[in-house]
Protein backbone atom coordinates (compact mmCIF):
# COMPACT_ATOMS: atom_id res chain seq x y z
CA UNK A 1 0.00 0.00 0.00
CA UNK A 2 1.01 3.56 -0.73
CA UNK A 3 3.71 4.80 2.12
CA UNK A 4 2.16 8.40 1.65
CA UNK A 5 -0.74 7.92 3.72
CA UNK A 6 1.19 6.90 6.76
CA UNK A 7 4.60 9.75 5.59
CA UNK A 8 1.67 12.76 5.49
CA UNK A 9 -0.34 11.37 8.90
CA UNK A 10 3.49 11.96 10.06
CA UNK A 11 3.54 15.33 9.14
CA UNK A 12 0.21 16.10 10.50
CA UNK A 13 0.74 14.86 13.81
CA UNK A 14 4.39 16.52 13.77
CA UNK A 15 2.39 19.52 12.66
CA UNK A 16 -0.09 19.22 15.53
CA UNK A 17 2.90 18.82 18.19
CA UNK A 18 3.95 21.89 16.94
CA UNK A 19 0.80 24.05 17.16
CA UNK A 20 0.37 22.48 20.68
CA UNK A 21 3.97 24.38 21.23
CA UNK A 22 3.06 27.33 20.03
CA UNK A 23 0.26 27.49 21.95
CA UNK A 24 2.01 27.04 25.33
CA UNK A 25 4.51 30.01 24.06
CA UNK A 26 2.16 32.89 23.64
CA UNK A 27 -0.43 31.09 26.55
CA UNK A 28 2.94 32.21 28.57
CA UNK A 29 3.46 35.45 26.53
CA UNK A 30 3.25 37.40 29.65
CA UNK A 31 4.95 34.80 32.70
CA UNK A 32 7.96 36.26 34.12
CA UNK A 33 11.11 34.49 33.46
CA UNK A 34 9.33 31.75 31.23
CA UNK A 35 11.59 30.78 28.48
CA UNK A 36 9.83 29.39 24.87
CA UNK A 37 10.32 26.21 23.29
CA UNK A 38 11.21 25.57 20.27
CA UNK A 39 9.66 21.73 18.66
CA UNK A 40 12.75 20.42 16.25
CA UNK A 41 11.91 17.33 14.03
CA UNK A 42 13.54 14.85 12.26
CA UNK A 43 13.41 12.95 9.04
CA UNK A 44 12.54 9.26 9.77
CA UNK A 45 14.69 6.25 8.46
CA UNK A 46 14.35 5.25 4.63
CA UNK A 47 13.63 2.46 2.46
CA UNK A 48 16.47 1.88 0.12
CA UNK A 49 15.10 0.00 -2.53
CA UNK A 50 18.62 1.00 -4.41
CA UNK A 51 21.35 2.01 -2.43
CA UNK A 52 23.25 4.48 -3.70
CA UNK A 53 26.47 3.57 -4.96
CA UNK A 54 25.40 0.04 -5.27
CA UNK A 55 27.02 -1.53 -8.14
CA UNK A 56 24.77 -1.81 -11.40
CA UNK A 57 27.63 -3.89 -13.19
CA UNK A 58 31.00 -5.21 -11.97
CA UNK A 59 32.48 -2.43 -13.91
CA UNK A 60 29.43 0.65 -13.10
CA UNK A 61 27.69 2.08 -10.02
CA UNK A 62 23.95 3.40 -10.52
CA UNK A 63 24.18 7.07 -10.67
CA UNK A 64 21.41 7.55 -7.90
CA UNK A 65 19.95 5.08 -5.23
CA UNK A 66 16.15 4.51 -4.51
CA UNK A 67 15.40 6.21 -1.34
CA UNK A 68 11.85 6.35 -0.16
CA UNK A 69 11.32 8.50 2.87
CA UNK A 70 8.39 7.52 5.19
CA UNK A 71 8.45 10.79 6.97
CA UNK A 72 9.12 13.04 10.19
CA UNK A 73 9.07 12.69 13.56
CA UNK A 74 9.14 15.52 16.43
CA UNK A 75 12.68 15.24 17.82
CA UNK A 76 12.70 17.06 20.91
CA UNK A 77 11.44 20.50 22.40
CA UNK A 78 14.35 22.90 22.93
CA UNK A 79 14.43 25.57 25.56
CA UNK A 80 15.39 29.11 23.99
CA UNK A 81 17.76 30.45 25.61
CA UNK A 82 17.67 34.13 24.84
CA UNK A 83 17.23 36.50 26.95
CA UNK A 84 14.10 38.03 28.06
CA UNK A 85 13.38 42.11 28.25
CA UNK A 86 14.05 43.70 31.47
CA UNK A 87 11.09 45.97 32.62
CA UNK A 88 10.89 48.26 35.89
CA UNK A 89 9.02 47.28 37.98
CA UNK A 90 10.34 49.31 41.48
CA UNK A 91 10.10 46.85 43.61
CA UNK A 92 13.00 46.17 45.77
CA UNK A 93 12.34 42.40 46.21
CA UNK A 94 12.61 41.95 42.23
CA UNK A 95 15.61 40.52 40.90
CA UNK A 96 16.33 40.20 37.02
CA UNK A 97 19.28 37.97 35.74
CA UNK A 98 20.84 39.39 32.66
CA UNK A 99 22.64 36.45 31.87
CA UNK A 100 22.67 32.83 31.71
CA UNK A 101 22.29 31.67 35.96
CA UNK A 102 19.37 30.66 37.46
CA UNK A 103 18.01 31.37 41.07
CA UNK A 104 18.50 28.42 43.19
CA UNK A 105 14.55 27.24 45.32
CA UNK A 106 13.85 24.77 47.88
CA UNK A 107 10.87 23.37 46.79
CA UNK A 108 8.38 21.44 49.41
CA UNK A 109 9.63 17.92 49.13
CA UNK A 110 13.28 19.04 49.96
CA UNK A 111 14.55 19.45 46.52
CA UNK A 112 16.56 22.31 44.92
CA UNK A 113 14.24 23.62 41.71
CA UNK A 114 16.23 26.72 39.79
CA UNK A 115 14.02 29.47 38.10
CA UNK A 116 14.64 32.96 36.08
CA UNK A 117 11.34 34.76 37.63
CA UNK A 118 12.90 37.02 40.18
CA UNK A 119 10.11 37.85 41.89
CA UNK A 120 10.41 37.18 45.55
CA UNK A 121 8.30 38.16 49.05
CA UNK A 122 9.48 37.74 52.88
CA UNK A 123 7.20 35.19 54.37
CA UNK A 124 5.69 35.63 57.84
CA UNK A 125 10.01 35.33 59.29
CA UNK A 126 11.31 37.74 56.83
CA UNK A 127 12.81 34.76 54.39
CA UNK A 128 12.71 35.71 50.81
CA UNK A 129 10.36 32.84 48.77
CA UNK A 130 8.60 33.04 45.25
CA UNK A 131 5.17 33.36 45.07
CA UNK A 132 4.67 29.92 45.94
CA UNK A 133 6.37 30.28 49.45
CA UNK A 134 9.17 28.40 48.00
CA UNK A 135 12.41 29.60 49.87
CA UNK A 136 15.50 31.40 47.71
CA UNK A 137 18.61 29.15 48.75
CA UNK A 138 20.95 30.11 50.32
CA UNK A 139 18.17 31.72 52.91
CA UNK A 140 18.38 35.09 52.90
CA UNK A 141 16.29 37.06 55.89
CA UNK A 142 15.04 40.16 55.73
CA UNK A 143 14.49 41.81 59.32
CA UNK A 144 11.10 42.83 59.33
CA UNK A 145 11.88 46.34 60.85
CA UNK A 146 13.93 46.80 57.86
CA UNK A 147 13.38 50.50 55.78
CA UNK A 148 15.66 50.08 52.66
CA UNK A 149 16.75 46.88 51.28
CA UNK A 150 19.60 46.88 48.70
CA UNK A 151 20.75 44.20 46.38
CA UNK A 152 23.91 44.83 44.77
CA UNK A 153 24.52 43.23 40.74
CA UNK A 154 26.72 40.73 42.26
CA UNK A 155 23.82 39.49 44.79
CA UNK A 156 24.78 41.02 47.92
CA UNK A 157 21.90 41.87 50.10
CA UNK A 158 21.89 44.95 52.29
CA UNK A 159 19.77 46.49 54.88
CA UNK A 160 19.18 49.46 56.83
CA UNK A 161 17.66 49.39 60.19
CA UNK A 162 15.62 52.09 61.78
CA UNK A 163 18.34 54.24 63.67
CA UNK A 164 21.14 53.19 61.73
CA UNK A 165 22.99 55.07 59.15
CA UNK A 166 25.25 52.38 57.84
CA UNK A 167 23.51 49.91 55.58
CA UNK A 168 24.33 46.29 57.04
CA UNK A 169 24.48 43.05 54.81
CA UNK A 170 22.56 40.15 55.28
CA UNK A 171 23.58 37.71 52.69
CA UNK A 172 24.38 37.03 49.15
CA UNK A 173 22.20 35.30 47.00
CA UNK A 174 23.82 32.96 44.56
CA UNK A 175 23.09 31.75 40.86
CA UNK A 176 23.72 28.46 39.75
CA UNK A 177 24.06 27.75 35.77
CA UNK A 178 23.89 24.28 33.30
CA UNK A 179 26.50 23.31 30.96
CA UNK A 180 23.03 22.41 29.01
CA UNK A 181 20.25 24.38 30.28
CA UNK A 182 18.55 23.35 27.16
CA UNK A 183 18.49 19.90 28.59
CA UNK A 184 16.65 21.37 31.86
CA UNK A 185 13.33 19.64 32.92
CA UNK A 186 10.35 22.22 33.33
CA UNK A 187 7.71 21.06 36.07
CA UNK A 188 5.66 24.22 35.91
CA UNK A 189 5.50 27.57 37.83
CA UNK A 190 8.86 28.78 36.08
CA UNK A 191 10.76 25.69 37.94
CA UNK A 192 13.36 23.62 35.96
CA UNK A 193 15.18 20.83 37.47
CA UNK A 194 18.38 19.18 36.35
CA UNK A 195 18.63 16.04 34.74
CA UNK A 196 21.91 13.85 33.16
CA UNK A 197 21.62 16.38 29.86
CA UNK A 198 21.65 19.27 31.44
CA UNK A 199 24.49 18.47 33.77
CA UNK A 200 24.88 19.34 37.56
CA UNK A 201 24.65 22.90 38.51
CA UNK A 202 27.62 24.90 38.82
CA UNK A 203 27.12 27.25 41.45
CA UNK A 204 28.83 30.70 41.97
CA UNK A 205 28.34 34.39 42.95
CA UNK A 206 26.66 36.83 40.56
CA UNK A 207 28.74 38.98 38.17
CA UNK A 208 32.01 37.27 37.82
CA UNK A 209 33.19 35.58 34.50
CA UNK A 210 31.83 32.24 34.57
CA UNK A 211 28.98 33.87 32.54
CA UNK A 212 26.19 33.35 35.72
CA UNK A 213 25.19 37.25 34.86
CA UNK A 214 24.47 40.02 37.10
CA UNK A 215 21.51 40.97 39.48
CA UNK A 216 19.33 43.96 38.66
CA UNK A 217 17.33 45.26 41.47
CA UNK A 218 13.90 46.33 40.77
CA UNK A 219 13.51 44.55 37.69
CA UNK A 220 11.87 41.83 36.17
CA UNK A 221 12.80 39.53 33.67
CA UNK A 222 9.71 39.30 30.83
CA UNK A 223 9.39 35.78 28.90
CA UNK A 224 10.99 35.59 26.09
CA UNK A 225 8.63 34.65 23.65
CA UNK A 226 8.35 36.72 20.59
CA UNK A 227 4.97 36.89 19.84
CA UNK A 228 5.52 37.99 15.75
CA UNK A 229 7.77 34.78 15.29
CA UNK A 230 5.07 32.75 17.16
CA UNK A 231 2.58 33.57 15.09
CA UNK A 232 4.78 33.14 11.72
CA UNK A 233 5.43 30.07 13.39
CA UNK A 234 1.70 29.05 13.53
CA UNK A 235 1.09 30.02 10.10
CA UNK A 236 4.01 27.96 8.86
CA UNK A 237 2.38 24.96 10.71
CA UNK A 238 -1.17 25.65 9.97
CA UNK A 239 -0.01 25.46 5.93
CA UNK A 240 1.99 22.73 6.33
CA UNK A 241 -1.10 20.62 8.24
CA UNK A 242 -2.84 21.44 5.11
CA UNK A 243 -0.74 20.48 2.72
CA UNK A 244 0.38 17.22 4.37
CA UNK A 245 -3.65 16.44 4.32
CA UNK A 246 -3.88 16.92 0.94
CA UNK A 247 -1.51 14.50 0.00
CA UNK A 248 -3.46 11.87 1.83
CA UNK A 249 -6.85 13.56 -0.41
CA UNK A 250 -4.53 12.81 -3.54
CA UNK A 251 -3.06 9.21 -2.39
CA UNK A 252 -6.82 8.27 -1.19
CA UNK A 253 -8.13 9.57 -4.99
CA UNK A 254 -5.40 7.45 -6.48
CA UNK A 255 -6.60 4.29 -4.45
CA UNK A 256 -9.99 5.09 -5.71
CA UNK A 257 -8.89 4.94 -9.29
CA UNK A 258 -6.94 1.88 -8.91
CA UNK A 259 -10.06 0.13 -7.13
CA UNK A 260 -12.44 1.58 -10.15
CA UNK A 261 -9.90 -0.50 -12.89
CA UNK A 262 -11.42 -3.65 -11.30
CA UNK A 263 -14.69 -2.56 -12.78
CA UNK B 1 -1.51 -10.05 -24.05
CA UNK B 2 -1.53 -6.71 -24.31
CA UNK B 3 2.41 -5.48 -23.59
CA UNK B 4 0.60 -1.70 -23.34
CA UNK B 5 -1.18 -3.06 -20.30
CA UNK B 6 1.81 -4.42 -18.43
CA UNK B 7 3.63 -1.32 -19.57
CA UNK B 8 0.83 1.39 -18.03
CA UNK B 9 0.60 -0.85 -15.28
CA UNK B 10 4.35 -0.50 -13.98
CA UNK B 11 4.00 3.60 -15.17
CA UNK B 12 0.74 3.38 -12.57
CA UNK B 13 3.52 1.73 -9.85
CA UNK B 14 6.25 4.10 -10.48
CA UNK B 15 3.68 7.24 -10.20
CA UNK B 16 2.68 5.58 -6.25
CA UNK B 17 6.19 5.49 -5.42
CA UNK B 18 6.51 9.75 -7.09
CA UNK B 19 3.86 9.87 -4.29
CA UNK B 20 5.38 8.01 -1.29
CA UNK B 21 8.57 11.11 -2.01
CA UNK B 22 6.33 13.87 -2.66
CA UNK B 23 4.70 13.28 0.75
CA UNK B 24 7.64 12.49 2.62
CA UNK B 25 8.97 16.21 1.34
CA UNK B 26 6.21 17.75 2.50
CA UNK B 27 6.08 16.17 5.86
CA UNK B 28 9.52 17.35 6.24
CA UNK B 29 8.88 20.49 5.23
CA UNK B 30 9.64 22.20 8.98
CA UNK B 31 12.84 19.44 9.28
CA UNK B 32 15.55 21.58 9.62
CA UNK B 33 18.86 20.96 7.81
CA UNK B 34 16.75 18.65 5.63
CA UNK B 35 17.31 17.91 2.14
CA UNK B 36 14.67 17.67 -0.48
CA UNK B 37 13.74 14.43 -2.34
CA UNK B 38 13.71 14.49 -6.47
CA UNK B 39 12.30 11.92 -8.52
CA UNK B 40 14.47 10.19 -11.42
CA UNK B 41 12.45 8.56 -14.20
CA UNK B 42 14.29 5.77 -16.27
CA UNK B 43 12.94 3.54 -19.18
CA UNK B 44 13.74 0.11 -19.10
CA UNK B 45 13.55 -2.45 -21.90
CA UNK B 46 11.81 -5.44 -20.68
CA UNK B 47 12.71 -7.40 -23.19
CA UNK B 48 16.38 -6.56 -22.44
CA UNK B 49 18.78 -9.60 -23.37
CA UNK B 50 16.32 -10.62 -27.18
CA UNK B 51 18.36 -8.62 -29.39
CA UNK B 52 15.88 -9.97 -32.20
CA UNK B 53 13.50 -7.47 -31.16
CA UNK B 54 11.61 -5.09 -33.89
CA UNK B 55 12.10 -1.43 -33.23
CA UNK B 56 8.41 -1.54 -33.08
CA UNK B 57 8.70 -4.34 -30.50
CA UNK B 58 11.48 -2.33 -28.71
CA UNK B 59 9.26 0.63 -28.55
CA UNK B 60 6.17 -0.83 -26.84
CA UNK B 61 8.34 -2.54 -23.99
CA UNK B 62 10.13 0.16 -23.06
CA UNK B 63 8.49 0.85 -19.62
CA UNK B 64 8.81 3.75 -17.15
CA UNK B 65 9.99 3.28 -14.13
CA UNK B 66 11.11 5.36 -11.04
CA UNK B 67 15.05 4.37 -11.03
CA UNK B 68 15.91 6.92 -8.69
CA UNK B 69 15.80 9.59 -6.15
CA UNK B 70 18.55 12.35 -5.73
CA UNK B 71 19.12 15.06 -3.31
CA UNK B 72 17.84 18.67 -3.98
CA UNK B 73 21.59 20.14 -2.63
CA UNK B 74 20.44 24.31 -3.12
CA UNK B 75 19.88 26.28 0.22
CA UNK B 76 17.37 26.40 2.23
CA UNK B 77 16.37 29.85 4.06
CA UNK B 78 18.41 30.74 7.00
CA UNK B 79 16.10 31.49 9.89
CA UNK B 80 17.13 33.34 12.47
CA UNK B 81 16.79 31.92 16.07
CA UNK B 82 18.95 33.91 18.73
CA UNK B 83 20.22 30.78 20.65
CA UNK B 84 24.08 30.60 20.62
CA UNK B 85 24.29 26.85 19.96
CA UNK B 86 22.80 27.06 16.43
CA UNK B 87 24.65 27.16 13.51
CA UNK B 88 23.90 27.66 9.86
CA UNK B 89 26.20 26.79 6.82
CA UNK B 90 25.99 29.17 4.06
CA UNK B 91 27.57 27.16 0.80
CA UNK B 92 27.99 23.22 0.39
CA UNK B 93 29.42 22.57 3.37
CA UNK B 94 28.12 20.09 5.73
CA UNK B 95 29.50 19.67 9.82
CA UNK B 96 30.68 16.33 10.98
CA UNK B 97 29.25 13.99 13.45
CA UNK B 98 30.70 11.10 15.42
CA UNK B 99 27.93 8.92 15.65
CA UNK B 100 27.55 5.02 16.66
CA UNK B 101 27.48 3.80 13.02
CA UNK B 102 30.53 5.75 12.24
CA UNK B 103 30.70 9.78 10.66
CA UNK B 104 27.61 11.12 9.69
CA UNK B 105 27.31 14.30 8.22
CA UNK B 106 24.25 17.14 8.77
CA UNK B 107 23.15 20.23 7.83
CA UNK B 108 21.25 20.63 11.34
CA UNK B 109 23.43 22.93 13.33
CA UNK B 110 21.34 22.92 16.12
CA UNK B 111 23.81 21.74 18.67
CA UNK B 112 23.48 21.87 22.57
CA UNK B 113 26.58 21.39 24.79
CA UNK B 114 26.28 16.87 26.78
CA UNK B 115 26.52 16.87 30.13
CA UNK B 116 29.88 15.99 30.26
CA UNK B 117 30.41 19.52 28.48
CA UNK B 118 30.76 18.16 24.78
CA UNK B 119 29.48 19.94 21.79
CA UNK B 120 26.63 17.70 20.54
CA UNK B 121 23.71 17.29 18.07
CA UNK B 122 20.22 17.10 19.21
CA UNK B 123 20.38 13.45 19.29
CA UNK B 124 23.12 13.54 21.44
CA UNK B 125 25.93 12.66 18.91
CA UNK B 126 29.22 14.56 19.30
CA UNK B 127 30.15 16.80 16.75
CA UNK B 128 33.76 16.92 15.06
CA UNK B 129 36.32 19.94 15.31
CA UNK B 130 39.12 19.79 13.61
CA UNK B 131 41.05 17.90 16.11
CA UNK B 132 38.00 15.65 17.42
CA UNK B 133 34.81 15.84 19.85
CA UNK B 134 34.56 20.07 21.03
CA UNK B 135 34.74 20.37 24.81
CA UNK B 136 33.13 23.23 25.78
CA UNK B 137 34.05 24.94 29.21
CA UNK B 138 30.99 26.94 30.64
CA UNK B 139 30.52 30.39 29.78
CA UNK B 140 29.77 32.69 26.53
CA UNK B 141 30.27 30.56 23.49
CA UNK B 142 30.69 33.06 20.56
CA UNK B 143 31.11 30.79 16.64
CA UNK B 144 33.22 32.93 14.33
CA UNK B 145 32.24 32.65 10.45
CA UNK B 146 35.03 30.01 9.83
CA UNK B 147 33.72 27.97 12.28
CA UNK B 148 36.05 28.73 15.21
CA UNK B 149 34.79 28.66 18.75
CA UNK B 150 34.94 30.18 21.63
CA UNK B 151 33.86 29.58 25.05
CA UNK B 152 34.32 33.11 27.76
CA UNK B 153 36.99 34.37 24.91
CA UNK B 154 38.79 31.44 24.77
CA UNK B 155 39.13 29.45 21.82
CA UNK B 156 38.07 26.12 22.22
CA UNK B 157 38.23 24.35 19.01
CA UNK B 158 37.12 25.10 15.25
CA UNK B 159 34.16 22.91 13.54
CA UNK B 160 35.14 20.24 11.01
CA UNK B 161 33.13 21.63 7.82
CA UNK B 162 33.42 19.47 4.78
CA UNK B 163 32.14 19.21 1.07
CA UNK B 164 31.88 16.52 -1.19
CA UNK B 165 33.47 15.70 -4.53
CA UNK B 166 31.19 17.08 -7.49
CA UNK B 167 28.40 13.93 -8.26
CA UNK B 168 29.11 12.54 -4.90
CA UNK B 169 25.33 10.36 -4.11
CA UNK B 170 24.54 11.16 -0.02
CA UNK B 171 22.81 8.55 1.48
CA UNK B 172 19.54 9.48 3.69
CA UNK B 173 20.18 8.09 7.37
CA UNK B 174 17.35 10.19 8.82
CA UNK B 175 17.77 12.07 11.68
CA UNK B 176 18.72 14.26 9.18
CA UNK B 177 22.00 12.69 8.97
CA UNK B 178 23.63 11.70 5.34
CA UNK B 179 26.17 9.80 4.72
CA UNK B 180 28.77 9.63 1.83
CA UNK B 181 31.99 7.53 0.88
CA UNK B 182 35.18 8.32 3.02
CA UNK B 183 36.74 9.25 -0.23
CA UNK B 184 34.45 12.03 -1.68
CA UNK B 185 35.25 13.64 1.34
CA UNK B 186 36.94 17.08 0.75
CA UNK B 187 38.01 20.32 3.46
CA UNK B 188 35.26 22.80 2.66
CA UNK B 189 36.69 25.67 1.02
CA UNK B 190 33.64 27.49 -0.14
CA UNK B 191 31.14 27.35 3.50
CA UNK B 192 31.11 29.81 5.79
CA UNK B 193 28.81 29.38 9.32
CA UNK B 194 26.66 31.50 10.75
CA UNK B 195 25.71 31.79 14.46
CA UNK B 196 22.39 32.26 16.26
CA UNK B 197 20.65 30.86 12.71
CA UNK B 198 19.57 27.41 11.52
CA UNK B 199 18.84 26.10 7.61
CA UNK B 200 15.30 25.51 7.28
CA UNK B 201 13.98 22.74 4.88
CA UNK B 202 14.95 23.71 1.44
CA UNK B 203 11.70 21.66 0.58
CA UNK B 204 9.81 23.82 -1.92
CA UNK B 205 6.14 23.47 -1.24
CA UNK B 206 4.95 25.15 -4.32
CA UNK B 207 6.69 22.55 -6.95
CA UNK B 208 6.35 20.02 -4.40
CA UNK B 209 2.33 20.97 -4.70
CA UNK B 210 2.48 20.71 -8.62
CA UNK B 211 4.43 17.70 -8.90
CA UNK B 212 1.44 16.34 -6.33
CA UNK B 213 -0.97 17.47 -8.49
CA UNK B 214 1.40 15.87 -11.77
CA UNK B 215 1.51 12.67 -10.28
CA UNK B 216 -2.14 12.39 -9.49
CA UNK B 217 -3.48 13.48 -12.49
CA UNK B 218 -0.80 11.27 -14.54
CA UNK B 219 -1.83 8.34 -12.77
CA UNK B 220 -5.45 8.90 -13.64
CA UNK B 221 -4.14 9.07 -17.41
CA UNK B 222 -2.77 5.37 -16.99
CA UNK B 223 -6.10 4.41 -15.09
CA UNK B 224 -8.02 5.71 -18.17
CA UNK B 225 -5.93 3.84 -20.48
CA UNK B 226 -5.92 0.75 -18.51
CA UNK B 227 -9.71 0.97 -18.55
CA UNK B 228 -9.52 1.04 -22.33
CA UNK B 229 -7.74 -2.17 -22.40
CA UNK B 230 -9.41 -3.55 -20.35
CA UNK B 231 -12.82 -2.59 -21.20
CA UNK B 232 -12.63 -1.50 -24.72
CA UNK B 233 -10.00 -3.91 -26.42
CA UNK B 234 -10.50 -6.91 -24.64
CA UNK B 235 -14.10 -7.18 -24.17
CA UNK B 236 -14.43 -6.85 -27.99
CA UNK B 237 -12.17 -9.22 -28.21
CA UNK B 238 -14.20 -11.53 -25.59
CA UNK B 239 -17.26 -10.42 -25.96
CA UNK B 240 -18.28 -8.72 -29.15
CA UNK B 241 -16.35 -10.76 -31.89
CA UNK B 242 -17.72 -13.99 -31.00
CA UNK B 243 -21.29 -12.84 -32.10
CA UNK B 244 -20.02 -12.06 -35.29
CA UNK B 245 -21.94 -13.89 -37.64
Amino acid sequence: MFHALDTAASGMTAQQINLDNIANNLANSSTAGFQSRRVQFSDLLYQNDIMPGAAATQQTTVASGLQIGLGTRPGNTEIVQTQGDLSSTGNPLDFAIQGSGFFQILLPNGQVGYTRSGSFQPDAQGNLVTANGDQLQPAITIPTSATNITVGSDGTVSVTLPGQTQAQQVGVIQLAMFANPGGLNSIGNNIYLPTTASGDPVVGTAGGSQGLGTIQQGMLEQSNVNVVDEFVNMILAQRSYESNSRVIKAADEMLQQLNQLAQ
Amino acid sequence: MDSGYYSLATALNSRTQELDTIANNLANASTVGYRAQENVFGSILATAGNTNGSALSQAVNTYGILSGTTLDLSQGALQKTGNNLDVAIEGSGYFVVQTANGPMYTRNGSFQISAHGQLVTSAGDAVMGEDGAIAMPPGVVSISSDGTLSSGGAVVGKLHIVEFAPNTQLTSMGGSYYSAPAASVQKATQSTVQQGMLESSNVNSITSMVDLVTAQRTAEMMQRALNMFNSEIDKTATQDLPKVG
